[in-house]
């Protein structure tokens, strides 16, 4: 009897607080989202207090920030975007995939370039070796920023490492030829041309390269265009015009043997075809 | 043959005590939210389910040296079966030695079976386990012998809850002793540097059995390292060893 009177009290007390939870969940409490995060210490202290397992310790802080990260509830999450992965770093500065998550969390989410690639320079910091983290700055500011310059130091430092992959010097090439560096980024396009077995690549190359020329060839043509002009205050009728008149010595023709196509009523002058259809 | 029979009972006794399986269960029940937690992530999941794994295994397995071990001696003494024991052709020093193979032998065993699920894990998820996960196993148990040899010294005088407290504290001291070095290297030379470097020293370094990190992101070891860690724990078991058989030759059962 007292054995069945037992049983009933622990379903009753069970249902009991089954039901006093259901109901305390549907009560609305005050929360400030995010409050939690100004208690994070700092990465050093952190190691400190996981007691030889700052890796799962990183895992975890790396797997929190995630989920709080996009948390849209919370304005200003992005505040503290790089103090959390700094921690992170701090930790397990080996792990490689919080560098490029906090970076991308800072580009699309947070629209901070800057933290972004505070982020990206920690990592390639603790791993010199990874060619992942300049290479990512260098699209960013390329992509982002049309920041060519920052571009093309980025993707130099991670040509420089060993093992990156061939696609970042033609980025790097390319980077050059924004800048309007047509002679570097030349000669650069003609190695990658010469070198490479690859004749997907060796079309790129060539691609660029008449791309490169048009452009140095378009700028000198444009210069006599100008000269003649002034000159004669007006546009000649066909680019032979700029040879009799010899503010050219001839006209150039593209890397295929064509003629450039000229408009006498704008002065524009263009490619026959489009480099990436040749 | 006398320490191997006391070895044995202490097994036997061992794996009887429902504690070892109550961690056994959190060790599973852990192994498996690995497993849920790498869905979380953002990246490579495998690094995840390693590290979570490898923590589990060592905290789980100290946990296993540091309840067991720290009631082997106290125990015998609280139920005076120590007086039948001491009384029969066996010395103090293979009582002790033969308690702490018994422990060991029991921490083997819940190791490989813990391993055995971790493994399953791993299997389930990437298909491969690399060589360095041995490696790491491997220091994990001679850190858990090292706990054990604490654990029995502590019970050879004190009682198992004050044990288990110096144990645990042996352990996170063993994890914190490094943060002495950069200490260390801040001081200004003289006495207290002296004495600093002398603690630094003498103050177990567990951080020389962690391997976890280099196995997760498959990191270059020095073979001196392994070699060098391995000597070190032993001594040190060795060490502690002595120093209980020591207190328990002291100890008064009158």
């Amino acid at each position: 009897m007292q054995k069945k009177v037992l049983a009933l009290l622990l379903i009753i007390s069970c249902g009991m607080f089954m039901g006093l939870k259901v109901i305390t969940d549907k009560i609305p409490r005050k929360i400030i989202p995010g409050a939690s995060i100004i208690y994070i210490p700092s990465g050093k202290y952190l190691k400190f207090a996981s007691f030889g397992h700052s890796s799962l310790l990183a895992d975890l802080i790396y797997i929190w920030a995630i989920q709080y990260f996009s948390n849209y509830s919370v304005p200003e999450r992005f505040q503290y975007l790089s103090h959390v992965f700094s921690i992170i770093s701090e930790l397990d500065p080996e792990y490689l995939d919080p560098y490029q998550v906090g970076a991308l969390i800072a580009i699309y989410d947070a629209r901070d370039f800057d933290t972004a690639i505070d982020i990206l320079e920690l990592g390639l910091k603790k791993n010199p070796e990874q060619w992942i983290f300049p290479w990512q700055a260098g699209h960013y500011a390329q992509i982002l920023l049309k920041d060519f310059e920052l571009a093309k130091k980025y993707y130099q430092t991670a040509m420089e490492i060993e093992g990156s992959p061939p696609i970042i010097k033609r980025l790097y090439s390319n980077a050059i030829y924004e800048l309007g560096d047509y002679h570097t980024a030349w000669k650069n396009w003609l190695e990658i041309y010469n070198n490479s077995d690859d004749e997907r690549v060796k079309k790129i190359a060539s691609n660029h390269l008449y791309r490169t020329k048009a452009a140095m060839d378009i700028q000198k043509i444009t210069g006599a265009l100008k000269e003649y002009q002034n000159k004669f205050n007006r546009l000649p009728e066909k680019l032979a015009d700029l040879v009799a008149s010899r503010f050219l010595d001839s006209v150039p023709q593209d890397l295929d043997g064509q003629d450039y196509v000229y408009d006498s009523d704008t002065g524009e002058i263009e490619t026959a075809v489009i480099p990436w259809k040749r | 043959m006398k320490i191997r029979a006391v070895a044995l009972n202490t097994f036997k006794e061992a794996i009887r005590d429902r504690i070892l399986y109550l961690l056994l269960f959190f060790a599973a029940v852990s192994f498996i939210l690995s497993r849920l937690l790498s869905l979380l992530t953002v990246g490579d999941k495998t690094k995840i389910i390693i590290d979570a794994g490898l923590s589990s295994l060592s905290i789980f397995g100290v946990l296993m040296a540091i309840l067991m071990g720290t009631g082997l001696v106290y125990k015998e003494i609280d139920k005076k079966t120590v007086y039948t024991l001491l009384s029969k052709p066996i010395s103090r020093n293979q009582f002790i030695l033969g308690k702490f193979l018994g422990l060991i032998i029991t921490l083997f065993i819940m190791l490989l079976v813990m391993t055995a699920i971790f493994f399953i894990i791993i299997l389930l998820h990437s298909g491969t386990i690399s060589w360095k996960l041995f490696v790491s196993l491997g220091f994990v148990f001679l850190e858990l012998c090292l706990i054990t040899s604490v654990a029995l010294l502590f019970s050879c005088f004190s009682t198992p809850i004050l044990s288990s407290i110096f144990s645990l504290s042996f352990y996170l001291i063993g994890h914190l002793s490094w943060g002495l070095e950069t200490l260390i290297k801040k001081m200004s030379p003289g006495i207290t540097k002296i004495l600093t470097q002398v603690a630094y020293t003498l103050l177990p370094d567990l951080e020389n059995f962690n391997f976890k990190t280099e196995v997760v992101h498959n990191l270059p070891i020095q073979p001196e390292m392994f070699l060098f860690s391995f000597f070190y724990g032993i001594t040190y078991t060795f060490f502690i060893l002595m120093l209980a058989m020591l207190v328990f030759r002291k100890r008064d059962f009158i």
